[in-house]
């Protein structure tokens, strides 16, 4: 009998071919791990930066990035409550909050900066989204993010509030993304509620 | 035939003749999924002629020895294998594409497409040819989703690969926001079916007369 019509071949076959094609896949996998984890970093990292008032030049490499990010930002600690520090001369400049809560087909990523004293945002960015590219999408677009810069967190109630683009603005107000109602009202949902939690826990600060 | 026609012959038909997309309908789902934006589409046209024209190659090779009663099993198993090696690389080293595709790239590893291509051809077919077939495959479907794309990103945007296009980009054009929503792409998506049918029942009318 042929050894193609063994039985057990069709078994050691299947077992051969998996062995093979799973032993390069994790050899390249292992290979790449560290690359991917860096990548993830560096996206972080960057949010982090640009959510707070400091120049990245427009081309920076991804270790250019990660030195300013070493030299100005100082990891959270129970006094900031959960809250990045951005340093500089030995004085407080700003926090960067991480913000995360679903978006409308995934969760979102992201960072907000507020002043030291707490009373205005600096900016915000995104590093993980999956929102529709074109629609709830373009809230890692500079035309969305930009509108928080200087706007003033309110003391009472909601802190910072996303409104339809047909809707007057005041100073603590952002118009939403036309189009993404879904994306801009639950990004606005999971940012004011931890944005409240973080003012109300930073108010009871010693 | 001899083997240089054989060869035109299979990237005519896997081209045009029995286009994947409009002439098998296969595939449509990552076609109405990825192609809102011109270079999404590209990256997710590129994953597709990899994974089909490699795992054509292999199926082929392997098909003197794969044992019938598991050959699905061993072409399911190759195409994962190409499709995961491109979705690691994408994500070491294209890491904002691998983010905008999301779970697209590894959903590759369930487009008919492949799997149609390496049952119905790399089965019973020599390495080479198969892996012509595989690659022009991959091209015809690419080739598709790409019309579709140029088309969404368009209308719905007024740009193409993310340059803004003059007059689309204007504020005389009013964009077409549901073009780069679900129900474009099948908008779009059938009335290309429905144009390249056109052509072809034409065509094969013409010649059925003439015989």
């Amino acid at each position: 009998m042929a050894l193609r019509e063994r039985t057990w071949f069709p078994i050691l076959f299947m077992f051969v071919i998996t062995l093979c094609l799973s032993a390069v896949i994790i050899l390249f996998g292992s290979f790449t791990r560290r690359r991917v984890k860096d990548n993830e970093r560096l996206s972080y990292e960057r949010a982090v930066l640009q959510a707070l008032p400091i120049d990245i030049p427009v081309r920076s490499t991804p270790s250019r990035i990660h030195n300013i990010y070493i030299t100005n930002i100082q990891e959270a600690d129970e006094y900031s409550a959960g809250a990045l520090r951005y340093v500089k001369d030995d004085s407080l400049v700003a926090y960067a909050l991480p913000l995360a809560g679903p978006g409308f087909w995934a969760q979102i990523k992201g960072v907000i900066g507020i002043t030291a004293d707490r009373r205005r945002v600096t900016g915000i960015a995104f590093y993980e989204q999956n929102e529709t590219p074109g629609l709830g999408g373009e809230i890692i677009k500079s035309e969305f993010r930009s509108q928080f810069q200087g706007k003033k967190i309110a003391l009472e109630g909601v802190p910072l509030k996303i409104l339809p683009v047909t809707a007057q603005l005041d100073e603590s107000s952002v118009h939403a993304i036309t189009g993404a109602t879904q994306t801009s009202n639950r990004l606005g949902k999971f940012m004011n509620e931890q944005l409240a939690a973080w003012r109300e826990s930073m108010n009871n600060q010693p | 035939m001899t083997p240089s026609n054989r060869t035109k012959d299979v990237v005519l038909t896997a081209l045009w003749g029995d286009n994947p997309v409009f002439r098998q309908i296969l595939g449509i789902c990552s076609a109405l999924a990825v192609t809102n934006l011109v270079l999404n589409t590209m990256v997710m046209g590129a994953a597709v002629v990899f994974s089909t024209a490699l795992s054509g190659l292999t199926v082929s090779l392997l098909r003197k020895w794969t044992p019938r009663v598991i050959r699905m099993m061993v072409e399911v198993l190759v195409i994962a294998f190409y499709v995961i090696l491109f979705d690691q690389a994408l994500k070491a080293y294209w890491p904002d594409m691998s983010r905008n595709l999301g779970p697209y790239v590894g959903l590759i590893i369930t487009n008919c497409i492949i799997m149609g291509r390496a049952e119905a051809y790399a089965n019973a077919n020599p390495p080479v040819l198969s892996f012509i077939d595989g690659f022009f495959s991959g091209v015809g479907y690419a080739i598709v989703l790409l019309c579709v794309a140029i088309i969404r990103e368009l209308l719905g945007m007024g740009s193409l690969l993310g340059i803004p296009i003059p007059f689309f980009s204007s504020p005389l054009w009013d964009r077409w926001i549901i073009m780069v929503m679900p129900p474009g792409a099948f908008f779009t998506l059938a009335i290309i079916v429905w144009l390249a049918r056109a052509v072809q029942v034409d065509k094969e009318t013409k010649k059925g007369s003439k015989a």
